[in-house]
């Protein structure tokens, strides 16, 4: 016999063999004339392969149809039908091409990085000619990797499906199953998320991918649900970071937190004078749309920075401080085993 | 790794689709365009030549021109009705649409109109062909560092010439380098300037909210040893190994910070293992997750963030722990 047929031909010639048949062809005739099938040394392992390859053209975007002939039931026949799978009327410049290429290399994901380069690959055939890259030199967008909930989670937006996970909550570290009607995906500050309506909370609920453990299931039909009219799931998701505007007034220390000082406004009306402590300090206002993020920066800097205004913002920087102050006193908290572990 | 077959059988039909367009293409360019060795080509070349309608005799066959192959010149005679393009799937169109959304949005500072009308013009012709199953996925990415310095950055990228930056570093220490632009990292969180840095003689990252200002210099950058150091940050082995054990209020750190291990309790606290090589940096960590710090390993460095954080309060006129609520 002569060597086995690669995959790759043995799926072409499927394809060429179903786009060019008259109305349809059998099963045997298939596995009898399909250059690469005559391979399969039984029937089990003949059903198999041409499971497998219907399925791996499904997700290439080439459906095979299943035609049942006139007045036999059992009579069953497969072709492709050409309409289903060509790509409507696009020409793509080379600078479009080089564009896309970068677009491809967006995402850290593997399961989204798999269908980008595809997606690629087929839109170079309608390319003008080879890619240019000088259009997007020296960018790099770069969204992190989501794991492995990511495939059904987009499978499941797509078709509007429920899903079931267990799920990790950051506020108690209490693993629960949860079952979501799942929206949209989203990727903001800290990674990605899925925005859906919790169906056990009748409630729409924002869920972290990192803390989502083990499989995501889909459960029950597709097009079960809608995505509620006058909801935006990027709302649901951003209404937790609660958005002020404020400016704040700071002591710093002549030389320090220059990347405060590069971000500060001209001081307004009637504002506060420095403390008699910190003479010796510069002050200055800087704005700040969110509070936490701003508390965070801000505590950095210690001793460099101290807030005199507005009192949330200093009662807070105070707060911290003061838990940390209490870092190396609390019984339990550090112990002579770690230090000879590590230390 | 061996290419997988679905990944192959779609380069080889979009070859034929962009051939059935061009007519005579030569093999460079085709390896050009589909961004394949030219030795990839002609095996997928090879492999189209022996695939066909079942009979498979030779007018089953797609063929090519011969002659011109032996000149290096691919051109399909016989197709077998395999020249339309394919369409993309939903996952593959949702994967390019989100992402050139995301780029609109984040890389308008570092582009000059030209660019943008590109970028502009593919998606509106990917949203053409696609259809809106786009929407399902929506990033928005960092969009840090003042207008006027991101102008400048892509400019100086584009044009290929060095910078001038006034950069303040993790240590809160301000001064001014020229740097040979070399990419712009934009992701969820931050933006750095991967760049080459004149001062230190080696390839660094720096973060754009951190730097002052950019300025570009009539200086064409130069030619530099590449660096295998991806674009994200990875402290080395060496550095120091601490261990963290936090409440379940700071699960973030063990998400958004490079960590080595994760330990999870049953009680929902955890454990985390950090390499540190700036200890400036894991100071400010400590004093932002103090109030969730159950434990740090060694101990030496609690010890010193207390330190800090009782100056601070002597800063504020406040002394000494006492009960707070927050």
């Amino acid at each position: 016999m002569a060597e086995p047929i690669p995959p790759a031909e043995r799926l072409l010639n499927l394809v060429i063999a179903l786009v060019n048949t008259g109305s349809r062809m059998s099963k045997e005739q298939i596995r009898s004339t399909v250059a690469g099938y005559g391979d399969a040394a039984s029937d089990d392992a003949f059903e198999r392969m041409f499971e497998r390859d219907k399925d791996a053209l499904r997700d290439l975007g080439i459906p095979i149809l299943t035609v049942t002939g006139r007045g036999h039931g059992d009579d069953i026949g497969y072709r492709i039908d050409q309409d289903a799978y060509a790509m409507p009327q696009v020409d793509l410049t080379a600078a479009e091409l080089g564009v896309l290429s970068l677009a491809a290399q967006f995402w850290q994901d593997r399961t989204l990085r798999t269908d980008a380069t595809r997606a690629l690959t087929k839109l170079r055939a309608v390319g003008s000619g080879p890619e240019a890259e000088d259009l997007v030199a020296g960018l790099a967008p770069r969204v992190p990797a989501a794991g492995a909930a990511l495939g059904p989670l987009l499978d499941a937006v797509h078709a509007h499906q429920a899903v079931t996970f267990s799920y990790r909550a950051a506020s108690t570290g209490e693993v629960r199953t949860r079952v979501l009607e799942p929206w949209r995906l989203l990727v903001r500050e800290g990674g990605w998320y899925v925005v859906g309506l919790d169906r056990d909370r009748e409630a729409a609920r924002s869920f972290r991918l990192s803390r989502i453990e083990g499989p995501v299931r889909g459960v029950g039909p597709t097009a079960a649900f809608v995505v509620p009219v006058g909801i935006d799931p990027a709302a649901v998701l951003d209404s937790r970071r609660t958005e002020t505007s404020a400016i704040a007034a700071l002591a710093v220390r002549p030389e320090r937190a220059s990347a405060l000082r590069s971000r500060a406004t001209s001081r307004p009306e009637g504002s506060t004078q420095l403390p008699p402590g910190l003479v010796d300090r510069d002050l200055i206002h800087v704005p700040y749309t969110s509070i936490t993020a701003f508390v965070d920066e801000v505590v950095g800097y210690a001793d460099a920075v101290v807030v005199l205004e507005p009192d949330e913002l200093r009662d807070r920087i105070v707060a911290r401080l003061q838990a940390a102050s209490a870092l190396d006193t609390t019984p339990g908290r550090t112990d002579s085993e770690g230090v000879n572990r590590h230390g | 790794m061996a290419e997988r077959a679905p990944d192959r059988l779609v380069r080889m039909l979009g070859m034929i689709a962009y051939l059935e367009r061009h007519g005579g293409v030569p093999v460079e360019e085709l390896a050009e365009q589909f961004q394949v060795s030219r030795r990839q080509v002609v095996d997928d070349i090879d492999t189209l030549w022996l695939t066909g309608t079942p009979g498979y005799w030779p007018h089953d066959l797609i063929d090519f021109d011969a002659a011109a192959l032996e000149q290096g010149v691919v051109r399909v005679t016989q197709s077998r009705g395999m020249t339309r393009p394919l369409r993309l799937g939903t996952r593959e169109a949702i994967a390019l649409v989100a992402a050139l959304r995301a780029m609109r949005e984040s890389l308008v500072a570092g582009l000059d109109p030209d660019r943008l009308a590109v970028l502009q013009s593919v998606l509106d012709k990917l949203t053409a062909a696609t259809g809106e199953a786009a929407t399902i996925v929506d990033v928005r990415l960092a969009a840090d560092g003042e207008p006027v310095v991101n102008a400048a950055v892509g400019a100086a990228l584009q044009a290929g010439r060095r910078l001038k930056i006034d950069y303040v570093t993790a240590s809160d220490v301000s001064g001014e380098r020229e740097v040979d632009p070399l990419r712009l990292v934009t992701g969820e969180r931050r933006t750095y300037l991967v760049a080459w840095c004149w001062r230190a003689g080696a390839e660094r990252l720096f973060r754009m909210d951190r730097v002052l200002s950019a300025e570009v210099l009539d200086v064409p950058v130069a030619e530099h040893p590449r660096s295998d150091h991806a674009d994200t940050f990875h402290p080395d082995q060496d550095a120091e190994l601490v261990t963290l054990e936090l409440e379940s209020r700071a699960r973030w750190v063990a998400e958004t910070v490079p960590v080595e291990a994760v330990r999870n309790r049953p009680d929902g606290s955890f454990e985390v293992d950090l390499r540190v090589v700036d200890r400036t940096w894991l100071r400010h960590l400590l004093l932002q997750i103090a109030r969730d710090v159950r434990a740090v390993r060694p101990s030496s460095i609690a010890v010193d963030v207390a330190r800090v954080a009782r100056s601070a309060l002597n800063a504020y006129g406040v002394t000494g722990p006492r009960a707070t609520a927050d």
